[in-house]
């Protein structure tokens, strides 16, 4: 409970902010500060010390998974608002605002993560989407920007409506919200024991949690939104709220996958729409001349890897889900903000980056390495547990070739920076950049290679 | 709790004859305003100026087209309307069981009204609500 | 009523707002659409609710098995109002720079 409520007051307290203090500069630092309050709250709460004490009836229920997921969610926008906070600051004079919603949204990451009722999923997944969509719109006069902000506000609705009706029809089934409820006898005809509505609601929310998580064939929407959100927001994004949409998603189905498995081939289901992600994640960020586009898409392609943890549904898949998010955010995390200090975005911008900006270039190469999963950088063992969870599993074997073989193509368009920034002539644009800003990648870059090299650093903290 | 059941027990049987009533009305409904209608049309002067065929705004002279743009603050009030109007709807269920709640339920309502406070604060520091410029 | 033709109507309702979504060009009517959507839903919820209800209230007037279904209406009601208001005020701010609320605008992304 801390981390909600904290969550939610620190928002509050942020947009009263923008009243009292007219300097830009201060708040980042009260978004900071916050940030460790959230940390040190949830961290409290997770050693069993809640300061609220309250009696949600079994709507939330709080597990060692979920509550350590919110405290990397809260380092990793703590990271991110220490790299980017000045990006922010250009964007306008509400600045206060934005990190008031990106309380909210760490609000809804925070119900999410310990959401036992289809309310609180419901509740959680709005108050993480609405202050996305205006965060997408926050560059006004930008056209691409109230394009994307159009865009995703259409879709992200037309997938909660989805969402709902899979919701009615599994109260229907079932006459319960509860996720793990026990079945009385339903009053319509059955599969094997499971009411048809029941089965007509996964479906309906499997398609719904699909659109949240960007899988394919419902990702159509991710590229545009990405591309046309302000950079720094697009990297808030693509990093924490992606990760959290995959823990509501396993939270979601790790109950009903096994006691519904009679009924739906979940197996045959997921790994349809786990090779139609990497497929057309992988294949169509080879094509794209924008390195925030191959990001957008290579996003794609990363969801189709964090998809692998929701089919096989085991230890291992969960502590790979969980390394997954603290490598994919941070790598993202740091890719974003060097894109954002960048003149030019397509690859020929980055042309030559490493005689110019050095730390730049060096950085982004761990990045982009632990993006692509080479050894020694966090990404490696991130897609190593996800493919190991499948192994575990014992059928679908296939699936992991496949994982390997499209892995093996994402290595192409990440080298393909890479490469621009060393062995291409040019003069790539970069805007001035702090010594401090270089420190914070360095520091980056030195967690992804320290969870690359030791990954129990991370995981050890699930069981301790 | 009773009181909340009056949702859930509005229709007890289900036959046709329940509808009968509700069949009655929409006759009358439909046949009051026929008659009316009619008998306006039959009963009333008729005289056609160029006065009458005007859009009549309360004696006003009127000023121009509708179809102009508005400012922009006038979206603004009626889009925080919407907000602070569908929140009402978490009161129905509290006054209809108040006395049952007591004052543990009246506090926890009080916050509830004390976040809207809160937000309904920040919206006029902000100046949203100034029409003066 | 048998809970088949509650089901029935609010999937057809569904089903119109989702072709409603899907085909036409106007935003304004495709966000009517999703409200559709998000209303027949309501219906549903309702009707379940009711269904739910009906023997455990013939044993005990008092019983309020199967209210969760209606206060999920009143959830979805409210946070469909503030989806509405940030809706409409990114529509603005599109109109604002467009002069046009079609949706075939938006196709400056797909380059």
């Amino acid at each position: 409970m801390n981390a909600i409520i904290l969550s939610a007051v620190w928002g509050v307290i942020m947009m009263f902010s923008s009243i009292l203090f007219k300097n830009k500069g201060a708040f980042k630092y009260i978004a900071a500060i916050g940030l460790i309050v959230l940390t040190v709250a949830n961290i409290a709460n997770t050693y069993g010390c809640d300061f609220f004490n309250i009696n949600t009836h079994e709507m939330l229920r709080y597990t060692r998974f979920g509550l350590f997921f919110n405290t990397i969610a809260f380092l990793c926008t703590l990271i991110y608002v220490l790299l980017s906070g000045k990006e922010i600051e250009k964007h306008g004079n509400y600045v206060a605002e934005y990190y008031a919603l990106i309380f909210f949204v760490l609000c809804g990451v925070s119900i999410l993560t310990s959401f036992n009722n289809l309310l609180m999923l419901f509740l959680g997944i709005e108050i993480l989407s609405i202050p996305l969509y205006i965060l997408t719109g926050s560059d006004k006069r930008n056209l691409k920007g109230n394009e994307a902000a159009l865009k995703y506000f259409l879709m992200g609705s037309f997938s909660t409506g989805l969402m709902l009706m899979g919701i009615a029809l599994i109260y229907g089934g079932t006459g319960s919200f509860q996720i793990d409820v026990v079945r009385s006898a339903t009053l319509f005809g059955t599969f094997s024991g499971i009411s048809f509505l029941e089965v007509a609601g996964l479906l309906f929310m499997l398609v719904a949690m699909a659109f949240k998580v960007s899988a394919a064939p419902f990702h159509f929407w991710t590229p545009d939104v990405y591309d046309g959100a302000p950079t720094v927001f697009t990297s808030f994004m693509a990093t924490v709220v992606k990760a959290a949409a995959f823990i509501a998603f396993i939270k979601l189905f790790e109950v009903r996958i096994a006691d519904t498995s009679a009924v739906i081939n979940w197996g045959m289901l997921l790994s349809l729409l786990i090779i139609a992600t990497l497929l057309i994640g992988n294949i169509t960020a080879v094509f794209q001349q924008s390195v925030k586009r191959m990001l957008a898409y290579s996003s794609i392609a990363q969801a189709g890897f964090m998809l692998f943890a929701v089919f096989s549904l085991n230890d291992f898949a969960k502590e790979g889900l969980i390394l997954y998010a603290v490598a994919y955010s941070l790598a993202t995390i740091g890719s974003f903000a060097i894109l954002a200090k960048m003149k030019d975005i397509t690859f020929e911008g980055f042309n030559g980056l490493a005689k110019s900006h050095p730390v730049l270039a060096a950085t982004n190469t761990i990045f982009l390495l632990s993006l692509a999963g080479i050894p020694l950088t966090a990404g490696f063992f991130a897609k190593y547990y996800m493919l190991a969870s499948v192994v575990k599993t014992g059928h679908y074997l296939w699936l992991v070739i496949l994982g390997v073989l499209f892995a093996a193509v994402s290595v192409y368009y990440y080298f393909r920076v890479i490469q621009a920034m060393y062995f291409k002539e040019g003069d790539a644009q970069a805007e001035d950049v702090t010594p401090g800003f270089k420190i914070g990648l360095i520091i980056v870059a030195a967690l992804i290679i320290l969870v690359g090299i030791y990954p129990q650093v991370v995981l050890n903290w699930l069981y301790f | 709790m009773s009181l909340m059941n009056i949702l859930l027990n509005a229709t007890e049987g289900n036959n046709a004859a329940n509808y009968f009533p509700i069949g009655v009305q929409l006759i009358f409904a439909i046949g009051f305003i026929a008659t009316m209608m009619i008998a306006t049309h039959l009963l009333g002067p008729k005289r056609k100026t160029a006065d009458k065929l005007e859009n009549f705004a309360s004696g006003i002279p009127t000023h121009g087209n509708a179809r102009q743009p508005i400012a922009i603050k006038y979206f603004l009030v009626a889009i925080l309307f919407v907000l602070f109007d569908v929140e009402v709807i978490f009161f129905y269920p509290y006054a209809v069981n108040f006395r049952a709640l007591g004052w543990d339920g009246f506090w926890k309502v009080l916050m509830f009204v004390g976040f809207f406070v809160v937000g309904f604060t920040y919206i006029i520091k902000k100046g949203a609500l100034t029409w003066e410029d | 009523m048998p809970i088949q033709y509650y089901i029935a109507l609010s999937v057809c309702l569904f089903c119109i707002g989702i072709v409603g979504v899907l085909t036409r060009r106007n935003v304004i009517i495709i966000f009517m659409c999703i409200e559709l959507m998000l209303n027949s839903v309501n219906l549903l919820l309702v009707a379940f609710s009711k269904m739910y209800n009906a023997p455990a209230f013939a044993a005990n007037p008092a019983s309020t098995v199967g209210i969760d279904g209606q206060l999920f209406v009143f959830f979805i009601m409210v946070v469909a109002a503030a989806e509405v208001s940030v809706g409409l005020a990114i529509i603005v701010m599109m109109y604002r720079n467009t002069h046009s609320i079609d949706v075939n605008f938006l196709n400056r992304l797909k380059n």
